[in-house]
């Protein structure tokens, strides 16, 4: 699903989305596409935010994609 | 002279010709607008053809160019006017934008970074992912400094008469940070419950998302904070300095004198409260309605005061404030606010069943009103005194209420929404009557207000047209009660003989609030009039920190929070952001369901959801927030919020434009999707999603976040392409496709990497073979101008293009992701340097070089060379060389015209 949405409007709404997305891993880790399904919001804007939460240490993503061609994402502090 | 030379721009071609001159000796000034120099070279993955790390290559030319001992680095910084001179140099100003940071200080480390709560695109990043407010620009940054965005004054902050920092708070609750953003409204006024609550939110008037579908409900965001604060702590939990061993006294406690206590408080004060009435709060007390601000929200804020250890006594009246000086405190602030109702000057005022508004609210809030069961109520008056009487009379069981007021509805001073509340409750306006006389019956008792007809004639002082009695027309307003609330005035007769009261109120100066007696400062409405809580709230704060001032011997003056916010951000430059908005739905202000004689509350408390739900709305308009939290998280104590820019005029021998390049945006080629479709991207997204300092893990799809396995190149976009008005190659478009399909085989071995092209242009040294080389490895080359771009629904990409090679047929080829080789294209900025004498442009608008075969890098103007991309494209190699042959021709010049700060290298100077 693609989002109609600005970039911007969708940027802005990381800080707003980390609790929502750490509720959404707290069973493990996830992709973007099951991340997107467990909040019910687009994959392309759930990419931005998984990216902005590994970038400031919420998330870190498995070593290997898996057979499909996704990442699993985990909360950090699970480590 | 300041310097021999200023080079404009800090990319590859900039800092080659600083360090070449820097080398020769030349004292150089290098100004880039970016916090770091490196200009895009340093974005990259690798440079083309030897697949050199450009991190690893550009990184010590960048810290060589900083670090050279004739270079000076002017980061963050901007030319903004190059004029030339007489004798053949030049005098140019640059402003040096505020980063809000001491360069000094900061480390780099970045801990500031994580915590602050607004994220926006990263330009550094192709804007693939968010950064922050505060941000180091890349992680190879020279001067490896963060800096904070601020685009000016957010419009709620901005507008707040108590400087509170409302985008701040905003921003901390949309991230869950409710603890964080109940301190942020402490650190102005321990009235946070209060506020949340009776304070007429001039935050949301101004608030841009009000210019979309409504503001966001900052107020009630506030009064969400306080609640839940009290819901789970008993103390502010504030950080008081330590005891400074002086005291103050306060005399009033209402909002700005419990607000000024605080202030002092905080910062190491024994202060005491003087209140002359029974319990603290002044009018939040007793005059506003507890439908609008219940009395034990009131006692919660006033708790805060005494919990960092305010000593109020009450039933302590000062009639002498000056004489407290002498009773060993060492400074006062007076605050005692309006208590003194302006009467009604017609006959009949002393009728029984006549009140004054504050009388009335009083007697409400302490709960001694009289019924008012099948009362007719008169209330007179437009402004929220009157307002709150009539909606108390409302709630008393009269049989009506009419709100009489000599002027028009326009005119009210009330605000509009208590206005807007009362008429709700029932109230009827009776608009352009002014009460002539007071009416009573045989005992004595007010029956009806006889008033004036009016009519509005031509505006008075107060800007609002001012009232005139139709001659020979009056109206009968009948009434059981009636209530006048037509003004407030301090109460200042007593202090004449100590201090200046003039017009009745008390005199202080405008900007410090000090009195004619130098350690007596005042505050709130005795010195205004009245206003309203968060303006006095705010008075509070200005007088406490000019009282701190001047009892530390420091100057008096404007204060930050107040007088020193950056300019407001326009709503327009806001909007602008933005292609587009989705529709946020409004947050209803969620009314009480109650009964109309009920004093409970008229507003609930918004729930978290509510809140998160509002607090997303906000569109950060200044950018930074103002939250502070970077502050408290750097352990170098480097922010600072008062930096401000600063313009210098500089003298320079000669100068050397470097401004580069900018890349074709690619949302003018429709056909291609770009920005509709979440996997056509452009080749320097590529870069950076190759780079290792890259936004993604990987090379993903920003769709879905999938590893792509087939990647398709559309060469030449917006560049040979007249329908976008630039037939020129860009030169660079090929070799960069071509180093990143080398690139993405390397990084996705899997991945199948086609580019479609028109023809490819490998010229120069080595080029031709590492297209060779990319052919062998796995590469496809297809001839033939691509023509459109579509979206399957599993968000993959169908290339529509002629198969020039092949079948000659339109075909389409699917593709997981399509990376747009968008061309070069001049940067505007270079020309703009020169106001007085035009920079010469190409046909193309980049600059100009007339004699570019022999004298590469001289332009029109004498003195003046160009360095790079911004004559025209060239790749790194080009850049380099063109930046020496720019170099040799300001050495030249420096010599023919003998001008220099170093009289050594000139042999002669002037």
């Amino acid at each position: 699903m693609t989002s109609p949405r600005d970039q911007r409007e969708i940027i802005r709404d990381e800080p707003l989305m980390h609790r929502p997305i750490l509720a959404a891993l707290a069973d493990g880790p996830r992709t973007i596409p099951e991340i997107a399904a467990a909040l019910g919001r687009p994959s392309s804007e759930v990419v931005y935010w998984v990216m902005g939460m590994r970038r400031y240490g919420f998330v870190i993503e498995e070593p290997e994609a898996n057979e499909d061609g996704y990442f699993l994402y985990g909360r950090k502090d699970a480590r | 002279m300041d310097y021999d030379v200023l080079v404009v721009g800090g990319g590859i071609g900039g800092m080659e010709s600083s360090l070449k001159l820097g080398d020769m000796g030349y004292k150089v000034l290098l100004v880039e607008k970016e916090p770091s120099v490196g200009g895009r070279m340093i974005l990259l993955s690798k440079v083309f053809p030897t697949l050199d790390c450009a991190s690893c290559i550009s990184g010590p030319k960048m810290s060589s160019t900083v670090n050279h001992p004739n270079v000076t680095v002017a980061s963050s910084s901007l030319v903004e006017a190059i004029h030339p001179q007489a004798d053949g140099s030049f005098r140019a100003s640059v402003t040096h934008k505020a980063t809000y940071v001491d360069a000094a200080a900061c480390t780099g480390c970045q801990e500031c970074e994580p915590v602050c709560p607004v994220a926006v695109p990263d330009q550094f990043n192709a804007d693939l992912v968010p950064r922050r407010a505060v941000y180091l620009a890349f992680p190879q940054a020279v001067p490896k400094k963060v800096v904070i965005e601020r685009a000016g004054t957010s419009p709620c902050s901005g507008e707040c008469p108590a400087g509170i920092k409302a985008h701040g708070y905003v921003a901390l609750a949309r991230e869950g940070r409710y603890e964080e953003a109940f301190q942020l409204v402490l650190e102005a006024t321990p009235l946070v419950g209060t506020l949340g609550r009776a304070c007429y939110a001039p935050c949301e008037d101004q608030c841009t998302r009000a210019d979309l579908e409504g503001s966001v409900p900052i107020r009630a965001i506030k009064r969400f904070l306080a609640d839940r604060h009290y819901a789970e702590s008993d103390t502010p939990g504030v950080s008081l300095a330590q005891a400074n061993g002086r005291s103050v006294a306060v005399v009033g406690s209402g909002p700005a004198g419990l607000t000024a206590a605080w202030q002092l408080a905080l910062r190491g004060y024994a202060v005491t409260i003087f209140e002359a009435d029974d319990e603290p709060g002044g009018f939040l007390r007793y005059a506003l309605p507890a439908f609008r601000l219940p009395g034990e929200v009131v006692e919660r804020d006033i708790q805060n005061v005494r919990d960092v250890g305010v000593t109020i006594l009450t039933g302590a009246r000062v009639s002498d404030p000056v004489a407290l000086t002498t009773r060993g405190f060492d400074g006062v602030i007076v605050a005692t606010g309006t208590p003194l109702a302006t009467p009604l000057e017609v006959p009949g005022t002393d009728a029984e069943g006549v009140w004054s508004g504050l009388d009335f609210l009083r007697d409400v809030r302490l709960g001694r009103a009289p019924s008012l069961q099948d009362q007719r109520v008169v209330v007179v008056g437009g402004g929220n005194v009157a307002m709150d009487a009539a909606r108390s009379a409302a709630r008393l069981g009269a049989s009506s209420v009419s709100i009489v007021y000599r002027r028009g509805r326009d005119e009210m001073p009330a605000h509009e929404d208590e206005i807007a509340g009362a008429v709700a409750d029932g109230a009827s306006l009776r608009l352009l009557l002014g009460p002539a006389e007071v009416v009573t019956d045989s005992a004595g008792r007010v029956s009806a207000l006889r008033c004036d007809v009016m009519r509005l004639g031509e505006a008075d002082a107060s800007g609002r047209r001012r009232p005139e009695p139709v001659p020979g027309r009056s109206e009968l307003v009948e009434a059981d009660v009636l209530i006048a609330a037509i003004g407030m005035a301090p109460d200042v007769g007593a202090l004449a003989h100590v201090l200046d009261t003039t017009h009745g109120r008390l005199g202080a100066d405008p900007t410090t609030l000090q009195t004619s007696v130098p350690n007596v400062f005042a505050a709130g409405d005795v010195v205004v009039g009245a206003s309203d809580i968060t303006r006095a709230a705010g008075a509070g704060r200005r007088a406490a920190i000019n009282l701190d001032r001047f009892l530390n011997g420091e100057a008096l003056g404007p204060i930050d929070a107040l007088d020193g916010r950056l300019d407001t951000i326009a709503h327009d430059s806001v909007i602008r952001r933005q292609a587009r908005y989705s529709e946020h739905a409004a947050v209803e202000r969620g009314l009480n369901a109650g009964e109309l004689a009920s004093f409970e509350e008229i507003e609930r408390t918004l729930s978290e959801d509510e809140v998160l739900a509002g607090a997303s709305s906000c569109l950060d308009c200044g950018v930074c927030s103002e939250c502070g939290s970077c502050a408290r998280a750097c352990p170098a104590d480097a922010i600072d919020f008062t930096m401000r820019d600063r313009t210098e005029e500089v003298r320079v021998g000669s100068v050397v434009v470097s401004t580069g390049f900018t890349l074709f945006p690619a949302d003018l080629k429709p056909e291609y999707g770009w920005g509709v479709y979440p996997n056509v991207i452009t080749g320097m997204q590529m870069d950076r999603l190759i780079a290792p300092t890259r936004p993604f893990n990987t090379i993903l799809r920003p769709s879905d976040g999938k590893v792509p396995e087939r990647i398709g190149y559309v060469s030449c976009t917006g560049s040979r392409d007249r329908t976008v008005g630039n037939p020129r190659c860009s030169k660079i478009c090929c070799m960069y496709s071509i180093k990143q399909n080398q690139l993405i085989m390397g990084t996705l071995p899997l991945a199948d990497v086609s580019m479609h092209y028109i023809d490819i242009r490998a010229a120069g040294k080595r080029y031709e073979e590492f297209y060779q080389q990319s052919a062998a490895m796995g590469a496809q080359y297809i001839k033939g101008r691509v023509a459109s771009i579509s979206e399957t629904p599993e968000q993959n990409l169908l290339v529509r293009y002629e198969d020039i090679e092949g079948t000659g047929n339109i075909v389409e080829t699917e593709y997981d992701l399509v990376v747009l080789a968008v061309g070069v294209q001049p940067n505007p900025a270079a020309a703009a340097l020169f106001p007085d004498q035009a920079l010469e442009l190409d046909e193309a608008a980049f600059v100009f070089e007339p004699n570019e075969d022999l004298q590469p890098g001289r332009t029109n103007i004498p003195g003046v060379y160009v360095a790079g991309a911004a004559s025209g494209p060239k790749d790194i190699v080009d850049s380099i060389a063109h930046a020496g042959a720019a170099v040799s021709g300001v050495a030249a010049y420096l010599q023919a015209h003998r001008v220099s700060t170093e009289p050594e290298l000139m042999g002669v100077t002037r």
